[in-house]
């Protein structure tokens, strides 16, 4: 030592080496841990399964998937079937119907109390009951609530729970054969969605520099044109199939996608984890996809199941612009646009449609939430 | 070939990193002109304050960084030239390097299994169960158990996870070892387990340990030779001892003032020196170059410094 060592007592500065003893010399040998391992997804199912919220959504988006797969088969009637007597038939359904409500009644306007008698047009049994009556130019007017499917001569027993549409088509049918497919344009165009933006984010953020600035700069460019009249073109083009649908979906969907996983990439690469990979020699692509990737798992789960009910609403979207799928296919989308043109006379068409789409994205937009809360890594192990 | 004395020859290596352009162009000069030479099985300890350039050194060495210019020659093959497959493959399988942080430097969606088996993978292992027992048996190595393997980083202590990083380096037997500042984040009991563990590896397989550190007891205790860095220079290199006993560069003598003292007594009247240098140096006539002071002692300075460090040593 380059100082001096003043003021020591002298018998303190020459301590033979022969008075120090080790305090602890063994060899390091580590118990085993009692606790479970327990790994990221089984953690982040743990922490999913303590919020009700995103247990409530899933089962809703459960049942609704369920039902798009087992209502269309099951129901007497195909979601083609056209029958021109049982037009615009109101909702009926057994039960409820005591209740007051979709007894598949409809109220008439103005019509003659004179003609009320004549069987031909009314047959025995269908006027419930008739109220509102006014002289007008000498003649008796009333409005009449009816049972309309007695009035269209369908036999008892008859049954459309959401009504029919102006072919005689079952609503029901078509509504759960809509939600299919809306659905799996959903998680299809999600699907291609995803895996182009993570191909393409992946290498524009792992590589970085000029590769990262041309793919930048490209993906910029194609968020820049209208959407619409992209879509509308390419919808042109290649005819409106479902495939062509989730293509259309899909040109500029994954920008998105590919933005959150460059930046992510940014984020990872220069951790030292990455760099210990590495040093060992790890090559790129097993860098990209093992190493760097699983880390930005949990906001990719999450803006995937984001993206769905956005699929879904986009998917309505065009159907709204008559841009949707090829009749006599139904999905949400179909099925909104056309009630929507006889919302005054038959609301009953809109109603079932909308509520089902709107309870779709709520669930979809709970769920998410309660899976972007448990996929954080920041909330890991609380509780 | 005649095995050369050293194993890693540094020389004259810069590491420069720019930013911007035109104008706005900016160097930093991270590593300007550093030479040294490490032994066969020797540990060589590189210390100085924190941005000194001690990591990117090491870095540079692995070739996580390409250098701006210099040679850099291991066991007599050069590793500063273009990279390519060979050059990678040479590279990663002869030198391994730990990592400063134990929390970072663990990937956390992997289990322990997967990133101490990795290297393994990477050179073409195939085997499972191969790897899972080499796996074990590194880490018994390392004082961790087989059940270890499955766990996640998460679980671990910083002192444990240290441990994992250690295996991971030398599961695929490198002859060098680059540790970059391995114990800084850890409490010192734990300090001294790690140390001990490199020390009785280095011993069991003969390994070159190329110890960076700003720690100045760490470093004496477990280095043959040291090496002080100051800004991106090489300012001094000797043996611990004598780098300790006959500080010359006055940047290391303001290192080794830093030092506390454990006696309460003797700490209360230690003086620190202050590093200026532009007060310290006159290099506007004479130019500083590394120059061999006496044997095995080298100082980067003028020549008029030159004599002076000479008396000093002389008068010793």
């Amino acid at each position: 030592m380059i100082y001096d060592r003043n003021n020591l007592p002298e018998e303190l500065l020459n301590l033979p080496a022969s008075d120090f003893e080790a305090l602890y010399q063994e060899d390091i040998k580590d118990e085993k841990f009692q606790t479970k391992p327990v790994g990221f997804f089984k953690d982040a199912a743990i922490r999913l399964t303590k919020s009700k919220v995103s247990i409530i959504a899933f089962i809703i988006i459960g049942i609704i998937i369920i039902l798009a797969v087992v209502v269309p088969p099951l129901s007497p009637y195909g979601f083609n079937d056209q029958n021109i007597s049982a037009k615009y038939l109101p909702p009926k359904m057994p039960i409820v119907e005591k209740l007051g409500i979709m007894d598949g009644t409809r109220v008439l306007k103005n019509r003659k109390v004179s003609g009320l008698s004549d069987t031909d047009r009314y047959p025995e049994g269908s006027i419930i009951e008739y109220f509102n009556v006014v002289t007008a130019k000498g003649q008796e007017m009333c409005d009449v609530r009816v049972d309309a499917y007695m009035l269209a001569g369908m036999p008892d027993g008859e049954y459309h729970w959401f009504g029919t549409d102006y072919l005689g088509r079952d609503l029901l049918t078509r509504l759960f054969k809509g939600a299919r497919i809306s659905l799996l344009i959903a998680f299809f165009s999600v699907l291609t969605n995803v895996f182009i933006g993570v191909v393409y984010g992946a290498i524009s953020g792992y590589y970085g520099g000029k590769v990262d600035i041309i793919l930048t700069h490209f993906a910029e460019v194609l968020d820049g044109m209208p959407y619409i009249v992209v879509t509308i073109l390419f919808m042109i083009l290649f005819g409106s199939g479902m495939v062509s649908i989730i293509l259309a979906l899909t040109i500029t969907g994954w920008i998105g996608t590919s933005r959150l996983i460059r930046a992510q990439f940014y984020r990872f690469k220069g951790r030292e984890y990455v760099l210990a990979a590495r040093t060992l020699g790890v090559p790129d692509r097993t860098l990209i996809f093992r190493h760097i990737l699983p880390n930005c798992v949990g906001p990719l789960i999450t803006r995937a199941m984001i993206a769905i009910p956005g699929a879904i609403f986009s998917e309505s979207f065009l159907a709204y612009l008559g841009l949707g799928i090829k009749p006599p296919n139904p999905s949400i989308g179909v099925l909104l646009s056309d009630g929507q043109s006889v919302l005054l006379q038959y609301p009953y068409q809109t109603v079932f449609p909308a509520i089902l789409i709107s309870v779709l994205m709520i669930a979809f937009n709970l769920f998410s939430n309660g899976l972007r809360d448990a996929l954080d890594p920041t909330k890991r192990g609380e509780e | 070939m005649a095995e050369s004395e050293y194993i890693l020859e540094v020389k004259n290596l810069c590491q420069h990193f720019t930013s911007g352009r035109g104008r706005k162009k900016l160097t930093v000069k991270a590593v300007d002109d550093v030479t040294f030479s490490v032994r066969r099985a020797e540990t060589f300890g590189l210390v100085g304050e924190s941005g000194c350039g001690k990591t990117t050194t090491g870095r540079t060495v692995i070739r996580l960084y390409n250098p701006t210019s210099g040679q850099m020659l291991f066991d007599g093959r050069d590793i500063a030239g273009r990279m390519n497959r060979k050059l990678r493959e040479y590279l990663t399988s002869n030198i391994a390097m730990i990592f400063q942080d134990p929390i970072e430097s663990l990937n956390p969606k992997m289990t322990i299994e997967e990133i101490v088996g990795e290297g393994l993978k990477v050179r073409g292992n195939r085997n499972k169960e191969d790897i899972r027992r080499q796996v074990v048996q590194m880490l018994n190595k390392v004082g961790l158990v087989e059940e270890h393997a499955t766990r996640y980083p998460h679980e671990f202590s910083g002192g444990q996870r240290q441990r994992i990083g250690i295996a991971r380096a030398i599961i695929t037997n490198p002859k060098m070892v680059i540790a970059d500042e391995p114990v800084s984040a850890l409490d010192v009991s734990v300090q001294a387990q790690v140390i001990n563990l490199l020390n009785d590896l280095k011993e069991e397989m003969g390994l070159t340990i190329l110890f960076i550190a700003h720690n100045l007891s760490v470093v004496k205790y477990f280095s043959d030779r040291i090496g002080v860095m100051y800004y991106g220079h090489l300012v001094e290199v000797a043996k611990g001892d004598d780098l300790y006993q006959k500080p010359l560069h006055p940047y290391t003598r303001a290192l080794l003032s830093a030092i506390p003292e454990p006696n309460p007594l003797t700490e209360r009247t230690r003086v620190r020196i202050d590093y200026v240098p532009e007060r310290d140096h006159d290099y506007s006539l004479e130019h500083p170059s590394m120059v061999e002071v006496e044997p095995e002692h080298f100082v980067y300075c003028s020549p008029s410094e030159l004599e002076r460090y000479r008396e000093i040593i002389q008068n010793a």
